[in-house]
């Protein structure tokens, strides 16, 4: 690690030690606190040259404190010690304005992942920051291979390069202080083309914690422009029934609005469809589904929850059976569960659930044979709007995508929707693929479902 | 907030003392901002500005019968900007004294100069004009925590009586007090002091396995002495709670293109996603917008005309100037079906050589402003909404929505129901599952066949997501019948 960082790690534990005492001090029973620095640096260019760079250092706390069963949070950007004194006597105030909850409070000392050092996660590119020139160079030629794709793409609506360093510390008043650092290079372009009366857009990206990781700015260009061209002259599916092959990108969806329907604060506010069903078969058979928060340069690794719990290795999903819900501590304790060491902490909030690394295990068909075994239906490409509500399952969004006939791609389609429940969905699952999608915390590949209804002309 | 005690002025009479605010607190002295904007000057600078914001929202929040949490958060900074050209250099700090300002300032313009230029001088202090849409004393700006907390117990027992079937009621209410100030290159003081509150219910009904959501929200840029209106609550939880159980009943929604009846106010959001986006100077300018060079042309039927209004009194989207100092206006987008305007920020009306519109507006210090949207709608028209209704052969009626999402250069836009009805004959049969409508921009306003005379403006909820931005907007919508648009239904 750099002097630099180690010098500002101990910076932010002299902060968070601070505010801890502060809380004590001042009047609360039991408190918790995080500190988030973040470096960042992006710059855009369009039409061959620079439309914009941003260069941002920030830094914000977030305090909860308890009196008792009680509890308020306060967030500031302001880290004059008078100032964050004044909070935390604010924050002391409102914890005594809320009403006692027996389910609030810290974690059990038992479940702290107190053990150090931490396990090395590869998170951080230590290796030095690619220069401002070198930063330039890759957003420009990710254009021009873009630009230079095909005479049909018209413009773009720029390439730009983004690197952050983030440092996330917390700390609590029952011992526990960790942090974790990482590192993000990413990088992306949007490609707009043009023929005739029609017009479309598409883009490509990468992204990983080490900068050598990242694809070559050539390649995302060509893709971006790619995508965009055989967008072209789209037309509408019919209404009706069809199978629906979303692609990993899009799939990643799908397993997010699992994992919220199965956060242990929707469980205990009776706010998901899936209450009651822990043991049972909630998904297609070849459906299984993991998470691994210690997945080396993983997006969501992490050594410990958004409460400083101990984290584990777990299969969420066994051939379509759910094995529990997630749980942070109050969930966990509203339900009688333990937790699970799903919380996650934003800074201006109380913990709500959430997951680090999410593998589905893939199968063994590439994307060739699951078009084949598809036969006809769409591929879906993009998904858009907020159709989709986990309390009820009821699942309906706008899609853009390809029309698919024995197995083959055929025209572009767009302009319509995609609907079911989250139930028949996931239990219509009938083929997963071998394509894993690497740039999230999601890592997922195609899904092949059927019995979806397709709203078109 | 930090003004002085007992002071009873208004907003826009206190344009000098809310400067005198952050000299006080950041010791940004007329000398400061003047040695600040030097570094913003030049002859390759089209535009700069430094825009300082100190924010402090509280918030509270009830589920299960009790008040669990209340915070409070401060977020303050400084974002210096400078544009040449088509360039722009951005920087920030959350540090913020006069060194710090320097050299946030100075970053922006190594990265938009590249060290070429050479700085002149600035003569900070002209007062930018500046609307009093939402004046407030420093009293109103208070809502004591105990107040807050019966409030939202009103809400909850309100929620609650409603129905039997009401399991869940959750509510909460956001307060904010945004203090900013912007210097623009060419010296130019603004200042705008903003309050704004939301107040929100969702409701769970359950009958059985059966569990369905309703939410009503409200709130606006007015002094929070007046969100004690305990009728106003009442009523609000009770419609959350009423779109719960009207969802109970809910049967599975149709598909296929239909004709569909839009409701009053909140449906307003067709505006905001078919046409407003794609109205935006920004990609109007660089032409990826499905309406990119098409002003003058028919975009809707002659029944519909489109304006963007940042200046009506109190509302969530008005503001007494934009974030770059431009006083906020009425802007004509579709005046009786031909396209007419854009919304323009600085940077591309001047690129495009049209006039600003006071639409540049930013999340927070840690962005740039961009051209956004304020308060969306569409004026209303001569139809009885009852016969727009009456009208519908077979088709849906809907009155709530949540959230919507567009491709702005196919145009294809998208809005889900959150209430809505099968209709046939012009009579309601029943209430349909949540589905997703699906529409093309520049054509969906071609196919309104009847505009109702009941506009409305939404209660003050909308929040309106760009490039990683949130803002918050409004918008507004008569009963309208569009003959064709596709309904993402299972049935």
């Amino acid at each position: 690690m750099s002097d630099d960082a180690v010098e500002k790690i101990a910076q932010g534990e002299d902060l968070l030690s601070f505010v801890l005492s502060e809380s004590k001090r001042l009047g609360a029973t039991d408190a918790d606190a995080i500190y988030v620095t973040s470096d960042d640096y992006s710059i855009s260019v369009r039409k061959g040259d620079v439309e914009k760079v941003n260069r941002s250092l920030s830094r914000g706390m977030g305090i909860r404190v308890f009196r008792g069963e009680s509890q308020a949070i306060v967030s500031t950007s302001d880290l004059n010690r008078n100032a964050l004194s004044e909070l935390v006597r604010e924050a002391v105030r409102l914890a005594g304005e809320t009403a006692p909850d027996p389910y609030a409070g810290l974690p059990d000392p038992a479940d702290l992942e107190l053990h150090r050092p931490l396990p090395d996660l590869l998170l951080e590119d230590d290796s030095p920051e690619p220069s401002s020139r070198l930063r330039l160079e890759i957003a420009l030629s990710c254009e021009k291979a873009a630009l230079s794709y095909d005479s049909r793409i018209a413009s773009s609506e720029g390439a730009e390069f983004q690197s952050s360093r983030v440092t996330r510390q917390m700390g609590n008043t029952r011992g526990f202080l960790g942090g974790t650092r990482r590192t993000n290079y990413a990088l992306s372009v949007t490609s707009i083309a043009k023929e005739g009366d029609s017009m479309e857009r598409d883009y490509w990206y990468d992204q990983r914690p080490f900068f050598r990781d990242l694809d070559s700015p050539e390649a995302i260009g060509t893709e971006s422009s790619r995508r965009a061209i055989r967008r072209l002259h789209p037309k509408r599916p019919p209404t009706g029934n069809a199978r629906i092959l979303f692609d990993p990108e899009n799939a990643r969806s799908l397993i997010g609005h699992f994992l919220s329907a199965i956060s242990g604060h929707s469980l205990y506010r009776d706010a998901t469809y899936l209450k009651g069903r822990e043991g049972t078969s909630v998904a297609s058979g070849i459906l299984t589904i993991t998470e691994d928060p210690f997945l080396p340069g993983g997006f969501g690794s992490r050594p410990f929850d958004g409460e400083g719990v101990r984290v584990t290795r777990k299969e969420i999903l066994s051939g379509g059976v759910l094995n529990g819900f997630l749980f942070d501590t109050y969930s966990a304790r509203k339900t009688g569960h333990k937790t699970t060491g799903n919380a996650v902490r934003s800074l201006g909030d109380s913990p709500s659930v959430g997951t680090s690394n999410i593998l589905v295990t893939p199968g063994s068909s590439d994307r060739a044979a699951l078009l084949k075994q598809m036969g006809d239906g769409i591929l879906v490409t993009e998904l858009i709007g907020f159709g989709v509500n986990t309390v009820t399952g009821d699942y309906s969004r706008g899609a853009f995508g390809y029309d698919v006939r024995g197995g083959e791609i055929m025209g572009p389609l767009s302009e319509f929707t995609i609907a079911g429940t989250l139930d028949s969905l996931f239990l219509g699952i009938i083929g997963v693929g071998s394509d894993l999608s690497r740039r999230s915390s999601i890592i997922c590949p195609s899904i092949l479902v059927e019995g979806l209804r397709v709203s078109g002309i | 907030m930090s003004i002085s005690e007992g002071s009873t002025r208004e907003s826009q009479e206190t344009g000098r003392d809310l400067a005198g605010f952050f000299e006080h607190r950041f010791g940004a002295t007329p000398e400061v901002l003047e040695s600040v904007m030097n570094l913003a000057s030049g002859s390759h600078v089209d535009f700069a500005d430094l825009y300082f914001e100190h924010t402090v929202s509280e918030t509270m929040s009830l589920e299960e019968g009790i008040v669990k949490k209340a915070g409070s958060h401060v977020s303050q900074g400084a974002g210096a900007r400078i544009i040449s050209g088509e360039k722009t250099g951005f920087a920030l700090t959350e540090e913020i004294d006069p060194k710090m300002l320097r050299l946030t300032m100075a970053t922006a313009r190594e990265i938009a100069l590249h060290g070429g230029d050479s700085p002149a001088r600035t003569q900070v202090g002209k007062m930018a004009h500046s609307h009093s849409l939402y004046p407030v004393t420093e009293e109103g700006l208070v809502l004591a925590t105990d107040v807050r907390r019966e409030l939202l117990s009103e809400a909850d027992r309100a929620a609650r009586a409603y129905d039997h079937r009401v399991k869940q009621v959750m509510v909460s209410l956001a307060t904010e007090v945004k203090t900013v100030l912007t210097v623009r290159e060419d010296g130019q003081l603004s200042t705008d002091l903003r309050p704004l509150y939301r107040f929100n219910i969702t409701v769970i009904a359950q009958n059985g396995t059966n569990r369905q959501t309703g939410s009503y929200g409200f709130g606006g840029r007015v002094p929070f002495s007046s969100i004690p209106d305990i009728e106003r609550i009442r009523s609000g939880a009770r419609e959350a709670a009423r779109q719960a159980v009207v969802n109970l009943d809910a049967r599975d929604c149709p598909s296929g293109t239909m004709a569909v009846v839009l409701g009053p106010g909140w449906p307003g959001i067709l505006l905001h996603e078919a046409v407003g986006h794609g109205l935006e100077g920004d990609f109007n300018r660089k032409g990826t917008s499905a309406f990119s060079g098409r002003i003058g042309e028919k975009v809707a039927s002659s029944l519909c005309t489109v304006i963007d209004d940042g200046t009506i009194p109190g509302r969530r989207g008005s503001l007494n100037v934009d974030d770059e100092g431009t006083p906020t206006s009425r802007t004509v987008l579709i005046e009786k079906g031909i396209l007419r305007g854009y919304l323009q920020d600085r940077h591309n009306a001047h690129l495009m050589g049209m006039k600003v519109t006071g639409n540049g507006r930013r999340e927070s210090y840690a962005h740039a402003p961009m051209p956004r949207m304020t308060n969306t709608s569409m004026l209303g028209g001569d139809s009885d909404p009852k016969e727009i209704l009456e009208s519908l052969d077979r088709g849906i009626y809907a009155v709530n929505f949540g959230g919507g999402q567009v491709d702005i250069t196919s145009g294809k836009f998208v809005f889900s129901t959150s209430e809505a009805y099968y209709v046939e004959k012009g009579r309601i049969l029943y209430p349909v599952r949540g589905a997703t409508l699906i529409g093309s921009g520049p054509e969906v306003l071609t196919k309104v066949s009847m505009v109702g005379s009941d506009m409305a403006l939404d209660s003050g909820v909308g929040t309106c997501g760009k490039d990683g931005q949130s803002v918050p907007v409004g918008v507004g919508l008569p009963t309208i019948m569009v003959e064709e648009l596709t309904v993402g239904g299972t049935a």
